[in-house]
């Protein structure tokens, strides 16, 4: 297996010393050539994990194995295999240009200048940005640094990619990039990659596997295909004359409404009795169509954090 | 490694060519300073400073530079990377971010010694007066830049636990500065302790042996001696330091929390 995630506990003390446990034992393993999403509401201990497995936070129990390698044991080893691009960083050195940085992260992962130049420019072709080479990073637009900085995790040809919000903040053309390119180092070239990320129809386009991950526990877990499967036969879509007022919309979001315009929404049902709940709060709003769709993974997102609260770690709250 | 120290020296020459001002700007103080120092110094002594008393002054201060230049330069370089958003991608390095930082801290020194080297030729061209340095100053320089990458190490501790550094470079200025001040080779009994421990303690002992009484590098008693094991007690107790620091900040999970 590529990556082996096992049992990882963190847990951080408060400024009032009371300790608080942000990672509670998640095991999970990542195949070559899968992308896996891992997906979670704010604070659920996303960041915290990619981290630990990065090496850059100490887990408190556990350990991350990539391709056999420990991260504790031989973190060395593990690092070679492993290139990250981290949500919040800049990743590049602004005053320099792409070629540079390509030396530079190439030089202290142990490649020489003639293999880190060559291999950057050939992942500069692969972007289409080979006329950027030789601008500083500062001058390129934010999509264009954020695909540099996908190139400079990857000028050592790592195992292991993981991409933190990868797209956030980028224009349309730049994320439709990044993505395409991802699914072809996973589908093509091999590589596991571990995604996190808010924005769900990214995940549901780039993901194999899907994970949730919710105050530290790991509460769902599969491949895309079943994971939307088992949500499908409840999720319905509602389509309204007019948009509802203000005290309507509140009562459908709190029975799990995901807006998708202002007079339409999807939502998945525990029974499909509980249509008529939702009748009832929209009253006195026209509803013009309701219909049994296949579920999206925001829908399911939505759902699913809703619903579950976490009570056990590990594989067992998977099943 | 080899790679490594490449890619860190091409960094730091490719940043100072990239922004020639800066550079220039750099080089304009060094000038300015040993040219002071030139003028300055055979003004103060009455023109009889020149020879072997203005080379000490000359050597002296460009060791305490650099030297001062290696116990900043992790704790800024940490600072400064964190708030670019650099730093973690700098720990992920296979090679470690101990050895890193001591390749970013060698490739500053080599940079730095080389444009003290150059304006040293362009002011004694300027002045005509020429300075005599023995190669062997090399050897107690080469010490005191090991213990002050020893502190440099402390520094980068504090600033990777504490998230600043800047005040406490300035005390330790002062400390390390009254430290070389402080005749502590003629200290007697206990004291005579301080003069081996205390960072510099020896091989200022030493310089001044070597070029106030004119003494050879080995015939200096046992200061050499004193010196080696200074330097790399001091660079031991930073890297040791330093490893349970980054060990600390990994825990607390705030490596790049600035």
């Amino acid at each position: 297996m590529l990556l082996e995630v096992d049992g990882l506990v963190k847990r951080y003390r408060t400024k009032d010393r009371q300790v608080v446990e942000a990672v509670k034992g998640i095991r999970f393993s990542l195949a070559a050539g899968t992308i896996l999403a891992f997906l979670g509401p704010n604070g659920a201990g996303k960041t915290t994990t990619i981290k630990m497995i990065a090496g850059l936070v100490r887990p408190d129990d556990g350990d991350v194995a990539v391709e056999g390698h420990s991260l504790s044991a031989a973190s060395g080893q593990a690092l070679r295999r492993l290139g990250a691009v981290l949500e919040g960083s800049r990743n590049l050195y602004w005053r320099l240009t792409p070629l540079e940085n390509f030396e530079y992260w190439g030089g202290i992962r142990g490649l020489s200048r003639k293999m880190a130049r060559e291999r950057g420019r050939e992942l500069m072709r692969e972007f289409g940005l080979e006329d950027k080479i030789g601008s500083t990073v500062q001058q390129l637009s934010r999509g264009m640094q954020q695909q540099v900085a996908i190139c400079a995790a990857l000028i050592h040809s790592p195992a292991l990619l993981l991409l933190d919000e990868p797209t956030l903040g980028l224009d349309l053309d730049a994320s439709d990039r990044i993505q395409e390119y991802v699914q072809r180092l996973a589908h093509e070239r091999g590589m596991g990659i571990l995604l996190t990320t808010h924005q769900m129809e990214v995940a549901q386009t780039l993901a194999d596997r899907i994970s949730i991950i919710q105050s530290g526990v790991l509460t769902l877990e599969g491949l895309k295909e079943d994971v939307l499967a088992r949500f499908t036969g409840s999720s319905y879509v509602f389509e309204l004359a007019e948009a509802p007022s203000a005290g309507a919309r509140q009562l459908a979001d709190q029975l799990g409404a995901a807006w998708t315009g202002e007079q339409e929404f999807r939502v998945v049902l525990d029974r499909p009795t509980d249509v008529y709940d939702i009748m009832r709060a929209l009253e006195p709003c026209p509803v013009v169509r309701v219909m049994r769709e296949t579920a999206d993974l925001a829908t399911v997102f939505r759902a699913h954090t809703r619903q579950s609260v976490p009570v056990q770690s590990g594989r067992e709250a998977m099943a | 490694m080899l790679h490594a120290l490449r890619a860190e020296w091409r960094r730091e020459w490719v940043q100072l060519r990239r922004y020639p001002t800066e550079l220039l700007s750099e080089l304009a103080v060094i000038v300015l300073v040993f040219y002071g120092l030139f003028l300055g110094g055979s003004y103060m002594a009455g023109g009889s400073i020149l020879g072997g008393r203005l080379s000490d002054i000359i050597v002296g201060y460009t060791l305490w530079t650099l030297s001062m230049m290696s116990v900043g330069t992790m704790g800024w370089t940490i600072s400064n990377e964190a708030q670019n958003g650099t730093l973690e991608q700098v720990f992920l390095s296979p090679y470690g971010a101990t050895f890193i930082l001591l390749l970013r801290n060698v490739a500053g020194v080599v940079i730095g010694l080389l444009f003290t080297i150059l304006t040293l030729f362009s002011v004694m061209a300027i002045t005509g007066h020429y300075l005599f340095v023995s190669l062997w100053d090399i050897i107690p320089g080469l010490l005191m830049i090991a213990s002050a990458t020893g502190l440099g190490y402390l520094v980068a501790s504090v600033t990777i636990l504490m998230k600043r550094s800047q005040q406490l470079l300035n005390l330790l200025q002062f400390i390390l500065l009254f430290l070389i001040m402080l005749p502590t080779a003629s200290l007697g009994g206990p004291w005579r302790w301080l003069a081996i421990v205390a960072p510099f303690s020896p091989v200022v002992a030493l310089l001044r042996s070597m070029m106030t009484h004119g003494a050879a590098l080995f015939g200096t008693g046992n200061w050499l001696l004193w010196s080696v094991v200074n330097a790399v007690l001091w660079l031991l107790i930073g890297l040791l330091v330093f490893g349970l620091a980054q060990k600390k900040a990994r825990r607390r999970g705030n490596l790049s929390h600035y």
